[in-house]
């Protein structure tokens, strides 16, 4: 079976939150971008996860080629990353000049997956953890026809040789929910999949030789519309925060907590 | 009136609930239809609330559209993308509104994409511009940031709106009439493709609706440690919460999860100890009336959205809490 995972690159989110923290979030000149280059890119951790996902799939015996496959500037680190954790194919699909949104991305990943010989099983992280929206996933299963199957601690292979399914177990806020779809299907990771192995030394040596295959827009033969843009990022800033803690004072645990339990009485707040 | 109509679209969910958000999104699409010159529709999805009439007059609702259809019982997002579907193909509606649950991410998204039309997540607000423009504010990064997206294009807007990031408002002066009506949508064509084994076994009573919580974080350093979050949540009559990592190493079950890709939660009281206060948990319960935090880093994220706060270690700290909780009742 082919499995393809989608990635992305992202500031890293600690940093990010240490930044905004520190009140030194700045949005660049174009008024939507974090301009911190000391900020780390990273592979999104949910995607990173996936390909995690992919990974223990051949582990547990699936005969299977795994591509990683990111739309984005310049993502032959991530991809490098892929390639030593085990990817067997990296492809890099070059943005179009007109300017894109999730549409567009998956648009472009949706093509270049039916154009790169298909997949049994997608997938991807359940959100990107710079803009949160997780509806790539999404549009990409719509532009394949495949069931969507969101937010998996864990994907294992069902069905039989001839009409392979997986079997997920999807993270719901009412606790754990076990499905099964045909493939060819899409699935979105979780956090809940567990930590992502390291590379080993030596993949990654033999990784930097891997060239990954640059895709462009141009080549996916997709139509006027799927280029078109429909929800344009045009601002980006930074929420104030309305910080008025009052400290409570005090020697000992003990008279801590009866300060604080006192206060929360006072405000009605406990019995 | 002659635009195109904002539609607030709900329906219930596994606990046969419809969430209680609903009000809210119905306050942002009543602004949003005004400003528009468009009327406000309030599509129920399946089964009716019982007080659906009462809530759409005082939102200002110009009509009560209703699909039922037995496909939608499961609750599967195939009949719900296609009965979404027909209903834009028949109404074509400029904004659809969607109050962001689990299981709204997933069809929103997804009908979408079958739209060919744009569409925000986390959503906090939305307005509409003099030429009929959308302009929808979400946030970004956990709540780090907020981003501004305008939505291009005729076709159907959608945006999900996150919890607690609008306060229900009555419409002011006389409430509406709304007028009532069935949509026709058929549905037999879907075959769900996606096949329920187990089913996620929803067990007492929800964080989301908890008025006391006591989350713990990783500054309890060891699993057992969490018990005494537990012990002060019930000496309090609270519930238990966690931040994320004490879910990723398996001391606590996901459902306990609060933040941005666990539960949003707007409890009167929310104890949080341990926590370092990162945008995404915060996501889960800045919402709350009051927060109180114990954390040793004076330097915490956490007072920043703390009314109290207590420097101080909260293995020393919760024993003495459980104590004085016990003690004054
Ligand atoms: C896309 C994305 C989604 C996420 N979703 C969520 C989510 O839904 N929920 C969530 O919680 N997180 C989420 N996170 C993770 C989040 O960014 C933080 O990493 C996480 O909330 C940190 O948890 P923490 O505060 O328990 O741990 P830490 O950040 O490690 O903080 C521990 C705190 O405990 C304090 N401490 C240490 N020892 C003691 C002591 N003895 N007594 C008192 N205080 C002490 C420290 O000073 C520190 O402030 C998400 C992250 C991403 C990128």
């Amino acid at each position: 079976m082919r499995i393809v995972v989608c990635a992305k690159q992202v500031l890293d989110p600690d940093a990010v939150n240490n930044y905004a923290l520190a009140g030194r979030l700045v949005i660049g000149e174009d008024g939507k971008t974090l301009t911190q280059t000391t900020i780390p890119q990273l592979m999104n951790a949910y995607d990173e996860q996936a390909l995690e996902a992919a990974l223990r799939l051949r582990d547990a015996g699936a005969d299977c080629r795994i591509a990683v496959v990111s739309a984005g500037t310049d993502p032959t680190t991530l991809l490098r990353h892929a390639a030593a954790l085990g990817a067997d194919e990296i492809a890099a699909i070059s943005l179009p000049s007109s300017g894109q949104d999730y549409h567009v991305i998956a648009a472009l990943l949706a093509a270049y997956i039916r154009s790169s010989g298909g997949a049994d099983l997608v997938l991807c992280g359940r959100q990107a953890s710079d803009d949160d929206q997780g509806v790539v996933p999404a549009l990409i299963g719509e532009a394949l026809g495949m069931p969507v199957v969101t937010v998996a601690r864990s994907v294992e292979r069902a069905g039989s040789s001839d009409r392979p399914a997986v079997r997920v177990t999807r993270v719901t806020p009412d606790g754990d929910e076990i499905v099964e779809a045909a493939c060819p299907a899409l699935v979105t990771i979780s956090n809940e999949l567990g930590e992502p192995r390291y590379p080993t030394a030596a993949r990654k040596l033999a990784a930097r030789r891997m060239k990954p295959t640059i895709v462009s827009p141009d080549e996916l033969s997709l139509r006027p519309e799927d280029l078109e843009p429909r929800a344009l990022l045009t601002r980006q800033y930074v929420p104030t925060v309305q910080g008025h803690c009052e400290f409570v004072p005090g020697n000992t645990p003990a008279e801590l907590a009866d300060r604080l339990v006192g206060l929360l009485r006072e405000d009605k707040l406990l019995q | 009136m002659t635009s195109a109509a904002v539609v607030v679209c709900t329906w219930r969910g596994v606990r046969g609930e419809i969430p209680e958000e609903t009000e809210a999104a119905l306050t942002l699409g009543r602004k949003v239809s005004s400003a528009l010159g468009a009327d406000l529709h309030w599509l129920v999805v399946g089964t009716a609330p019982e007080a659906d009439a009462e809530i759409a007059a005082r939102q200002g609702v110009a009509a009560l559209e209703r699909i039922e259809d037995a496909k939608l019982a499961g609750g599967q997002a195939d009949a719900f993308v296609e009965a979404m579907a027909q209903y834009c193909a028949q109404r074509s509606p400029r904004l659809l509104l969607f109050n962001q649950t689990f299981d709204t991410r997933l069809v929103a998204a997804r009908l979408a994409g079958r739209l060919g039309s744009g569409a925000v997540m986390n959503g906090v607000d939305v307005e509409a511009e003099a030429g009929g423009r959308l302009r929808v504010t979400a946030a970004a990064y956990g709540g780090d940031t907020r981003v501004v997206y305008e939505l291009a294009g005729e076709k159907s807007c959608i945006v999900a709106l996150l919890a607690n990031a609008v306060v229900p408002q009555p419409v002011e002066g006389a409430a509406s009439s709304p007028t009532r009506s069935d949509v026709a949508v058929d549905l037999s064509g879907v075959e769900e493709r996606i096949r329920v084994l187990e089913p996620a076994r929803a067990e007492g009573l929800r964080l989301e609706d908890a008025e006391i919580i006591v989350a713990g974080g990783r500054g309890l350093s060891s699993p057992e440690n969490y018990k005494l979050v537990e012990q002060l949540a019930e000496a309090l009559g609270g519930m238990a919460g966690a931040s994320r990592p004490l879910v990723d190493d398996g001391w606590v079950d996901s459902s306990r999860q609060v933040g941005l890709t666990g539960k949003i939660t707007r409890p009167g009281l929310y104890i949080a100890a341990g926590i370092s206060g990162a945008s995404q948990h915060m996501a889960g319960c800045a919402a709350a009336k009051t927060i109180a935090a114990i954390n040793t880093d004076p330097d915490a994220a956490i007072f920043r959205y703390a009314r109290y706060g207590i420097v101080g270690d909260c293995l020393e700290i919760l024993p003495e809490l459980i104590r004085a909780a016990k003690q004054g009742r």
